[in-house]
């Protein structure tokens, strides 16, 4: 029958009513939360907390040189300043359809702030399948869609460094990546190699970008991280209660993101700078890649428009260059009222449609064909189309 | 003007046909202009008037185009990366079959991705020599069958020597007049018109 909507009503009215009840329970408890960030004191004595809980792998924020509560106003724009994005999308390996491939498209924009010319944009699909030599990934065994996404948002940094190397030749260059920049992956044991090779990319594409002097920003919208808010419940603790349970929760400020926290920016201000205190970024560390993180409003009067912004060490230490990142993304989310434009234009031209998908799908049928194999799709999958193609439904 | 090629056909049926081209340019497509598409594999061309020029918008262009302050940068974008390709309605008035030219609906419309080309002066000249085709457009019950014929018949002035223009406005005219004897107001806008 498919989903009956009239026996999920009462579902949905508590799914409502649920919401409702705990946006009222965090604007509550929000104040004191706001309250503890403009209290919080960086002294030695948080810091020895800090090491305590990182030692129990604690994924906190570990304040910079910028006091913590500290508000920055939106720097000038450059007259001439490149913003290069890049996004991708995928057709994940089916082991139920015709054949076993998957595709990654990555799309980019270079966008030429000053000279008043089309962008140059691209979209560059590659289809991996069984026996290709290139990148298919055989020796980690059965290829899934996490293995996928790390490949895909490889070549995302990827294309972005090769333009960037043209790029910077020519004037100041931040890059867009619609992630955060830490990269995380949790493969299971016998995919660690695979994940081992990910990261080693990712980090020669990160050395990349800094030797040619660009400006990598990784941007989150709608960020769900609490971070800071970790940090908050830590200074509130004693330095004998940090054990791993005690920072299972954030305490009092539970449910209260970093995103709620820093509400209080206004359009085009930033927030002070955080390092990343999650153990993922200690292999970054090793290669001086350390990421680190702001929260930027790029909205506008009326409407907030909260984004995460994550920086390289190297950037987030050089105060000239963070601006210029801090002045490309409010100019870009200006035209698209709060989200990067190039962000949005690279997703354009790297997103896979369903109809594209269909018709990837039969030039794989053709070349099957051509090759005198009969091409089928499993008996479950067929079962699928069957009966997923419209449904008959008789009035009762 | 030279024969040229504006853009590449979208989808096409007996009566008319859409092509599809990138940001205009000033001189073309405009309305009114003669073009010609192949069909039946190469046989035929068939000879149509452009009767509309459609920019498509998006929700992406409308959040746009309240931006204040828009550089040019983003502007040439959506111009010349993603409003592509513009829709360019043909009406279909003939076609040419051997040297002939015939005043009639096509034996077969053009297909998918077929090259759309400008018809040159000479082109323009050959074909608007009779004026059967004036007929197909009043019968046109999509296009704005008076501007385009005014357009139509100004194309085919222009087309021809200075010296002997005049003789082709008043043909066209007394031609015009045996169309619509029955409907003198809507004859003397379109004389009006194509007076000089």
């Amino acid at each position: 029958m498919g989903l009956e909507l009239n026996k999920v009503t009462a579902s949905v009215d508590a799914l409502g009513a649920s919401a409702a009840r705990r946006i009222t329970d965090l604007n509550q408890r929000l104040p004191a939360a706001k309250a503890m960030l403009s209290a919080i004191r960086v002294d030695d004595e948080l810091m020895k907390k800090i090491a305590a809980a990182r030692a129990h792998r604690w994924a906190g924020a570990i304040p910079s040189s910028e006091n913590i509560n500290a508000v920055f106003p939106l720097p000038p724009h450059p007259a001439r300043l490149n913003v290069i994005a890049a996004d991708g999308s995928q057709i994940y390996p089916d082991r139920h359809g015709i054949a076993l491939y998957y595709l990654i498209n990555i799309g980019s924009i270079v966008f030429r702030h000053g000279r008043d010319e089309a962008p140059a944009t691209n979209s560059t699909p590659q289809v991996f399948f069984e026996g290709d030599e290139s990148d298919y990934a055989e020796e980690a065994g059965p290829i899934n869609s996490e293995m996928v996404n790390a490949m895909r948002d490889v070549r995302e940094l990827g294309e972005l460094a090769s333009l960037a190397v043209i790029e910077t030749e020519t004037a100041p260059t931040v890059t867009l990546l619609d992630n955060g920049l830490l990269m995380y992956i949790s493969l299971r044991e016998h995919n660690r190699d695979f994940g081992e090779g990910i990261i080693t990319d990712y980090l020669r594409h990160l050395d990349t970008l800094r030797t040619c002097g660009a400006i990598p920003v990784g941007i989150v919208d709608r960020p769900r991280a609490a971070n800071v808010v970790r940090l908050l419940n830590l200074a509130k603790m004693e330095l004998s209660e940090i054990t791993s349970d005690s920072l299972q929760s954030t305490g009092p400020f539970a449910g209260i993101t970093d995103a709620m926290l820093f509400a209080f920016l206004k359009p085009g201000e930033r927030s002070a700078m955080f390092d990343n205190a999650a153990p993922d970024n200690d292999r970054y560390e090793k290669k001086k890649h350390r990421i680190f993180f702001f929260y930027l409003n790029a909205g506008r009067p009326g409407k907030d428009s909260i984004l995460r912004v994550e920086v390289p060490e190297w950037i987030a230490t050089d105060r000239a260059r963070l601006d210029v990142a801090h002045a490309a993304i409010v100019e870009q989310c200006r035209v698209s009222d709060g989200f990067p434009y190039t962000l949005m234009r690279a997703h354009e031209l790297a997103v896979v449609t369903a109809g594209e998908r269909r018709e990837f799908e039969q030039m794989v049928i053709g070349s099957l064909m051509r090759q005198g194999i009969a091409p089928s799709v499993s008996q479950k999958a067929q079962g699928k189309q069957w009966t997923g193609s419209g449904k008959r439904r008789y009035p009762r | 003007m030279n024969e040229m090629n504006i853009g590449r056909l979208l989808r096409s049926a007996t009566t008319g046909y859409v092509f599809g081209c990138s940001v205009p340019e000033p001189e073309v497509p405009h309305f009114g202009m003669f073009v010609k598409a192949p069909a039946q594999r190469g046989q035929s061309e068939v000879v149509g008037l452009i009767y509309n020029i459609a920019i498509e918008d998006d929700l992406f262009v409308r959040q746009m185009a309240a931006t204040p302050n828009l550089s040019e940068t983003y502007i040439q974008d959506q111009r010349a990366n993603r409003q592509v390709p513009i829709e360019v309605s043909v009406l279909c008035v003939g076609y040419r079959n051997g040297g002939q030219y015939a005043h009639a609906l096509p034996p077969q419309p053009p297909i998918t991705l077929d090259w759309i080309n400008t018809c040159a002066d000479a082109e323009v000249r050959d074909f608007t020599q009779r004026h059967d085709y004036l007929q197909l457009i009043l019968d046109a019950p999509d296009a704005p069958a008076d501007e385009l014929i005014v357009a139509a018949l100004q194309r085919a002035v222009e087309s021809r020597p200075p010296e002997d223009r005049e003789r082709y406005r008043r043909e066209a005219g007394r031609e015009l007049a045996k169309l619509l004897s029955r409907d003198l107001p809507r004859l003397q806008r379109l004389l009006k018109r194509l007076a000089p």
